[in-house]
């Protein structure tokens, strides 16, 4: 059968420099309230730069801008690749883009003035919550309508990752932005109590497991093999590992709410779950690391590859951290400390930024039919991005346990040791170094925006015909 | 023997590598002596600063820990360091097989220990217990030593540099879990009351 039909690039370019703006936004909007923790003085008395407003604007811009672009895009890409079929319902996948950018935007106006839901990372208020469940259900169609037009029977592991992170997420959206509109920009939720912080940590922390997570697994298995030029290591294991990590994360939730009003049982099989959550979250980084050890000669000519190495890594480090953590002896201490800030930023920094950068070394040239204009700087954007990732960790790291010591600190006769003023100012220089190793990341990924800039400047966007799929066997 | 080794892996790190890799393919290495005197230098530091030096945190009088429970800290250190660095060269070992290598378990050891060195070293600084101070020595030694590692295991091993890089990555990663791991496990004693005695 000949075929002339060609793959359409072209949302998933527009998704692809999307999400370059928005990681360069969102990380410097981070850097920017990590130097006011450091020194106030610099949300220089203006409401909407202070850091009640600018964090939820920060981490809505890494996570939902930055990350989600790179979803939208990686996975757009994948599915057509590896379903031998053009994306469906072109006219819905614009819509999908434009949406988004939409959904974005809102927040980036909304949030700065205050408009707030108060829930950790769904902010945003009710219409953008309506905006952003029609960008998602067309997300769906759009993704499994291209599934269901597959050329080859077989469904890649890729496309099951995507796939439980497209479904979770509109169910979690859902769920958890319940609310009951009293004007237009402000709304209360539908759960009261502890049920609504439940159901919010249900959603907070599946939006680590499938937004964070699960779609950036699949965005490993086909991004890595491919840039390793082999296949992955087991596939068995890959698919044993999705169902197991699927089945486990949406358990997790209650590790959030230790020591506070949700009943004790509830607390103790969030934690149980999560301890068991180690297991399948190793097997994904086995498979990662073992599909790239394979291809260790091809290291000296693909700086990129040291990229996904340090990112698998980092998975490996941070999904050993996180189960440590959900042990309630050890939240004790931890919870509310800037141990918990370092360990999310192991995984945001470590693990998603990396990956996502990696697949777009690999994307965007190819997007407009170049190479990379310099491999010497990717290789200087490593470096950068990996001390600043290590700068961040380490000092959170040390300021969380001193945090926690000096909260949990008593006099013999019972009373505090430290005021919270006190742990405030033990914080400072911590806070600086913090700073620091975010300029350090924010200016790596500078390099890359300048690197990609480079490698595509003029040159038009190509299209590139579908290959027939390889014939029965 | 080894005083000279630590002194070649800050002078010519490349040259001293090779001469410990002569010693230990040799059979004449042995790492055990290293690490048991190394392990020494952060353990007793930390329990002098802690007794007699003390810290401040904010305003206020120095805090210090007790001689007694100090002494019990500063053996549960010691025993840690220990199984930290035996148990890394073990997995160094164990490591090799999806690389591809083969070396005797001494010579795996010996690399975790020579590479652990300039964290040992700059183990004197808890004489003077300020956790900014430390910090800002700390991220320098800590930096030579991932340079040792990612220099050293190579060369140790007689692999590929390309190669090296993955493993050393490998081990760099089993590293942090060890030492998240530790973190846990002190929150975890600390929150069911095994925790030092102040006195201010």
């Amino acid at each position: 059968m000949t075929n002339t039909e060609t793959y359409n690039y072209n949302v998933v370019r527009q998704f692809s420099i999307m999400t370059i703006v928005w990681g360069l936004v969102g990380m410097s909007i981070g850097v920017l309230i990590a130097s006011q923790l450091a020194f106030p003085a610099l949300n220089f008395d203006i409401p909407w730069l202070t850091f009640g407003r600018l964090r939820p604007l920060h981490t809505n811009a890494v996570i939902f801008a930055f990350g989600g672009c790179a979803l939208f895009a990686c996975s757009y890409y994948v599915v057509q690749h590896t379903c031998h079929v053009k994306l469906a319902f072109p006219l819905l996948a614009g819509f999908t883009f434009w949406g988004w950018q939409a959904v974005i935007l809102l927040a980036a106006i909304t949030l700065p003035l205050g408009i707030t839901s108060s829930k950790e990372y769904a902010e945003l208020e009710w219409p953008i919550d309506i905006l952003i469940t029609l960008v998602w259900v067309s997300y769906a169609v759009v993704f499994f309508g291209t599934i269901m037009r597959r050329r080859v029977s077989h469904i890649y592991v890729a496309n099951w990752f995507f796939g439980a992170f497209i479904i979770t997420v509109a169910v979690l959206h859902i769920f958890n932005s319940a609310a009951l509109p009293v004007s237009m920009w402000k709304s209360y939720s539908a759960y009261a109590g502890v049920q609504d912080a439940m159901v919010q940590w249900w959603y907070g922390h599946n939006a680590v497991g499938f937004f964070l997570t699960a779609g950036f697994l699949g965005i490993m298995y086909y991004f890595v093999p491919k840039q390793a030029g082999r296949p992955v290591y087991s596939y068995r294991l890959s698919v044993v590992h999705f169902w197991a990590l699927v089945f486990t994360y949406i358990w997790a939730g209650p590790h959030h709410l230790h020591y506070t009003a949700l009943p004790d049982w509830a607390q103790s099989l969030g934690m149980v779950m999560s301890l068991i959550l180690l297991a399948p979250s190793w097997g994904g980084m086995i498979n990662g690391i073992m599909t790239l050890s394979g291809a260790w000669h091809k290291l000296r000519t693909d700086p990129v590859l040291r990229l996904l190495v340090v990112s698998i890594s980092f998975y490996g480090m941070s999904t050993f951290e996180g189960p440590m953590m959900a042990i309630k002896t050890v939240n004790a201490l931890s919870h509310y400390t800037d141990w918990t800030i370092g360990h999310v930023h192991s995984g945001a920094l470590g693990w998603v930024a990396l990956v996502s950068m990696g697949a777009m070394y690999y994307l965007i040239p190819r997007m407009f039919g170049r190479e990379i204009y310099s491999l010497r700087l990717v290789e200087v954007h490593f470096w950068t991005a990996t001390i600043g990732i290590v700068l961040y960790i380490t000092s959170m790291w040390v300021a969380g346990i001193m945090q926690g010591l000096m909260w949990r600190a008593i006099n013999e006769d019972g009373t505090l040791t430290y005021s919270f003023v006190e742990s405030v100012q033990a914080m400072h220089p911590y806070y600086i170094v913090r700073a620091l190793g975010g300029a350090f990341f924010l200016f790596g990924a500078v390099i890359m925006a300048y690197n990609l800039w480079r490698s595509v400047a003029g040159a038009k966007p190509v299209e590139v015909e579908i290959p027939a799929p390889a014939s029965a066997h | 023997m080894f005083i000279q080794h630590i002194i070649g892996l800050f002078t010519d790190p490349t040259r001293e590598w090779e001469k410990i890799r002569e010693q230990y393919e040799s059979g004449s290495g042995n790492p055990i002596g290293h690490v048991l005197a190394l392990a020494l230098v952060p353990a007793l530091s930390g329990y002098f600063g802690t007794t007699q030096v003390g810290w401040r945190i904010g305003v206020g009088e120095p805090i210090r820990i007790t001689g007694d429970s100090a002494t019990s800290i500063a053996i549960i250190y010691y025993i840690a360091l220990l199984v930290g660095v035996f148990s890394i060269g073990w997995v160094i070992h164990l490591l090799g097989k999806a690389y591809e290598v083969n070396k005797p378990l001494p010579l795996c050891i010996a690399l975790a220990a020579y590479t652990a060195t300039p964290l040992f070293l700059i183990g004197l600084m808890q004489v003077y217990p300020v956790l900014w101070l430390n910090m800002l020595l700390g991220l320098p030694a800590l930096a030579y030593t991932v340079y040792l590692l990612y220099s050293g295991l190579p060369i140790m091993m007689r692999i590929p540099i390309e190669r090296g890089f993955l493993y050393s990555s490998a081990v760099l990663a089993v590293g942090l879990v060890a030492l998240v791991a530790m973190l846990a496990m002190t929150a975890l004693l600390w929150g069911m009351g095994l925790q030092p005695v102040f006195t201010y």
